[in-house]
């Protein structure tokens, strides 16, 4: 899965690191010990006990290593975590400060709420090139959001806000999932990101209003003509 | 017989011997309590299995219908269940509690009845958790977070089985636990100062201290779980003063120390079983036991790892990380010494050792991942995913079954006076490994390449994990054949097995010393403990007066 967005560039990036250190790590466990019980197979045994220095430099070596896995895991994590800023072929009116939507959780599928107070269901739609800060809550139990090519995995707790930015870097659709085990319909629970045009999203949030705006009116219409009980 | 006047005492006899199953079941002795406790574990670990088979069946095929959705969500919440609390940790226990006592060369435990209490509130625990299955099992997942695990979205029994269930064994853990620590801090053999204890019976004092700090923890937020559901409580509920985040918090940290709990069990069992088949001592021996007690410590501090995704503040992850990062140190020194005692001594290759190196194999590659895991911005990409799972099955399993299997063929002459047979013991490992490696690594691939999430009841297809699954399944039946083929290998050794010597394999510690199976006190005469090698100081001084014996009757001028 490539990566869209420059955090998803980071966590691309420390995947692999993380998963060549794993690979390397059980690689060389699993040498050492078939090596240990090839070697001297019906030989006589000898006894000895291992020093305290070579235990001490043993130590030492791996603290080492663990400090070097903490220090490159810090650097990628910082980068990851940085707001980046609007491109040039992003949303006019999103340059200095990110769009903020608002993603509820709810069993089971997420409601997106746009600044002009435009909502959808299920998938969002983002313009692209433009930084995208999305602020998780949940009305009943703990989901998480989950576009692996464009965000980091966050919970979205009752209670709480959680936030998760991102800036898509082309337009496109992209697939997501929820992520935390939230009862019945849990493996149903999908989402989809479009990435459009700054235009294109414009022009959405805006039919999305009229849209809800005319069923509003209509419902408001039929009860006050009588047509609806 | 002439009727002589001579005084007769008059008795009714011994009482009549009960029924062999009653002496088990109402014994306080703790090789009876121990046994019943490691042969109720293995019940469970073939229940778990077949929890386990299901829920890979509903998932060889993307969109599969086989079970419905609530039938996948309660075999789910049964396995998490049944495989951590009634599966590895009481198999840890059980083990512990039957040769821990005789390692340190006690003639019984500090407080058995306290014991056998703990025994049947596990055993209590087991009955209510499959009780379940006569109203509703939990539907609420390994993990019953809240809020979902509430009154308000599982409004039907299952979760209050399962908090009882888990509640009921917990405390029966802290209980044999308490009894464990009392006894080795009062009826260690004469000489068995701590620092020649035995590093199982170490790992048997880490666990019981582990016990004691996380098994309360549980207590409680299984407490708070109760008050929510059936009292109107808020501890869990949003808005009224309560937190979701409080459940997640206090049942890591449980579920993080179990897991140490059972990687420090399978550890120190191994570190039992290296020296002896590698016919030298223990490389860094206080490394070890050292490094045991690190791993209890800081591994259950690292419980944020598994909350990386939820609003908590970067300090927390990055605390989390780097307690994660810092477990490299010890878990590296303990797998450093292991190799080093096979590499220095002369191996023979028998069915503990195999099982000992296969436990060490599929921790590292578990533990290899974990070190990808705790990296904060790669959880925020593989932490909810079946990538995961692997991860966390290859260490469980490595450590539970493999390092428990390895502990079970090492022990089984002393707990029945019969061997495994070798043979069979040889085709269950291999098999185990073929499937572990074939149901989890396609997992690795379908979690970290395509993002698969974990719990679900279904797979799309077009997520491009299908093949993925389909061999994991493959793999899952691979494995459980491989699994039991021992669990065969244990119930027909029992009668069937070689007769074993009481020093079966000539290992150094104390229960070697005693008969196999042991005698209910254990020792007739307890050594005078010189090393950390007790019984090879005993053999030595057998060895010794043999030879002066010899040389005396030699010595004898010939008639």
């Amino acid at each position: 899965m490539a990566p869209h967005s420059p955090g998803t560039d980071q966590i691309d990036t420390l995947l692999w690191i993380g998963f060549f250190i794993a690979a390397i790590v059980i690689v060389a466990v699993n040498g050492a010990l078939i090596y240990a019980l090839r070697r001297n197979r019906g030989a006589a045994p000898r006894e000895m006990r291992g020093g305290r220095r070579i235990q001490l430099r043993v130590g030492g070596a791996l603290a080492a290593f663990a400090a070097a896995v903490l220090v490159v895991s810090l650097i990628y994590t910082d980068k990851a975590r940085e707001t980046p800023a609007s491109g040039a072929a992003g949303l006019a009116s999103a340059k200095s400060t990110p769009l903020q939507i608002s993603a509820t959780g709810q069993q089971w599928l997420w409601r997106y709420d746009y600044p002009n107070e435009a909502f959808s269901y299920y998938k969002l739609v983002v313009p692209v090139d433009t930084t995208v800060e999305l602020d998780l809550v949940s009305t009943d139990v703990i989901h998480t959001w989950d576009v692996p090519q464009l965000a980091p995995q966050r919970d979205a707790v009752p209670g709480k806000t959680n936030h998760v930015v991102f800036r898509a870097d082309e337009e496109g659709d992209y697939r997501g999932q929820s992520a935390t085990f939230s009862g019945q319909a849990y493996a149903a629970m999908r989402t989809e990101v479009e990435v459009v045009s700054p235009q294109a999203y414009k022009a959405f949030v805006a039919r999305q209003k009229a849209d809800i705006q005319a069923a509003q009116d209509r419902v408001v219409g039929l009860i006050e003509n009588g047509e609806v009980p | 017989m002439s009727a002589s006047a001579r005084p007769e005492v008059v008795v009714d006899g011994f009482p009549r011997r009960r029924p062999r199953w009653i002496e088990v079941a109402t014994s306080a002795d703790h090789k009876d309590v121990g046994r019943v406790m490691i042969g109720a574990a293995l019940g469970f670990l073939f229940i778990a299995l077949v929890e386990f088979l299901l829920m890979r069946l509903q998932l060889a095929v993307p969109e599969n219908s086989l079970l419905t959705p609530v039938t996948f969500n309660r075999m789910l919440s049964l396995y998490g269940a049944t495989a951590i609390f009634l599966f590895a940790i009481p198999f840890a226990l059980g083990l512990f509690y039957y040769l821990a006592p005789l390692q340190i060369g006690a003639r019984g435990t500090a407080l058995p009845r306290l014991g056998q209490l703990g025994l049947w509130l596990y055993l209590a625990g087991a009955t209510v958790l499959y009780a379940g299955f006569l109203f509703t099992p939990s539907e609420a997942g390994v993990n019953p977070l809240a809020p979902l695990s509430e009154l308000a979205f599982l409004p039907n029994n299952g979760v209050d089985a399962w908090a009882a269930s888990c509640g009921l064994a917990t405390l029966g853990f802290v209980l044999i636990a308490v009894n464990l620590l009392a006894t080795m801090r009062r009826l260690r053999a004469p000489g068995m100062a701590w620092r020649r204890l035995p590093v199982f019976a170490w790992s048997a004092a880490i666990c019981s201290w582990l016990l004691l700090a996380i098994g309360p923890v549980m207590l409680a937020a299984i407490a708070m779980l109760l008050i929510d559901r059936n009292f109107d409580g808020i501890f869990f509920a949003d808005g009224s003063g309560g937190a979701p985040l409080l459940w997640a918090h206090l049942s890591w940290i449980f579920f993080t120390g179990a897991y140490m709990l059972i990687l420090i069990t399978a550890l120190g069992a191994i570190a039992e079983i290296v020296p002896v088949f590698a016919r030298r001592p223990l490389s860094g021996r206080g490394t070890v036991v050292g490094s045991l007690v690190a791993i209890a410590v800081i591994g259950t501090l690292a419980w944020m790892q598994n909350m990386l995704t939820a609003p908590i503040g970067i300090g927390w992850m990055y605390f989390a990380m780097i307690m994660s990062l810092a477990l490299i140190v010890p878990f590296g020194l303990i797998v450093f010494n292991l190799i080093a005692t096979i590499a220095g001594g002369a191996a023979r290759m028998r069915a503990p050792l195999l099982f000992a190196a296969g436990a060490i194999s599929m921790i590292s590659i578990g533990l290899g991942a974990e070190i990808e895991h705790s990296m904060v911005a790669v959880a925020w990409r593989l932490h909810n995913t079946v990538d995961a799972t692997a991860a966390t099955h290859f260490a469980l399993i490595g450590g539970g079954v493999f390092g428990g299997f390895a502990a079970l063929h090492y022990w089984y002459p002393k707990l029945t006076g019969r061997t495994m047979g070798e043979t069979l013991a040889r085709a269950s490992f291999w098999t185990m490994v073929a499937g572990t490696l074939l149901t989890f690594v396609p997992l690795f691939m379908a979690g970290g390449d395509h993002g698969q999430v974990v719990d679900a009841y279904k797979f799309f297809s077009g997520t491009g994990v299908s093949t993925e699954n389909l061999i994991a399944t493959i793999g899952a039946f691979v494995l459980a054949t491989g699994i039991l083929l021992t669990l065969v290998n244990a119930i027909a050794s029992r009668t069937g097995g070689a007769r074993a010597g009481h020093d079966h394999w000539g290992g150094d510690s104390l229960e070697w010393f005693t008969l196999s199976p042991p005698e209910p006190h254990n020792f007739d005469v307890l050594p005078d403990v010189r090393s950390d090698r007790p019984m090879r100081d005993i053999r030595e001084a057998i060895a010794h007066s043999t030879r002066r014996a010899e040389q005396a009757r030699e010595a004898q001028p010939v008639a």
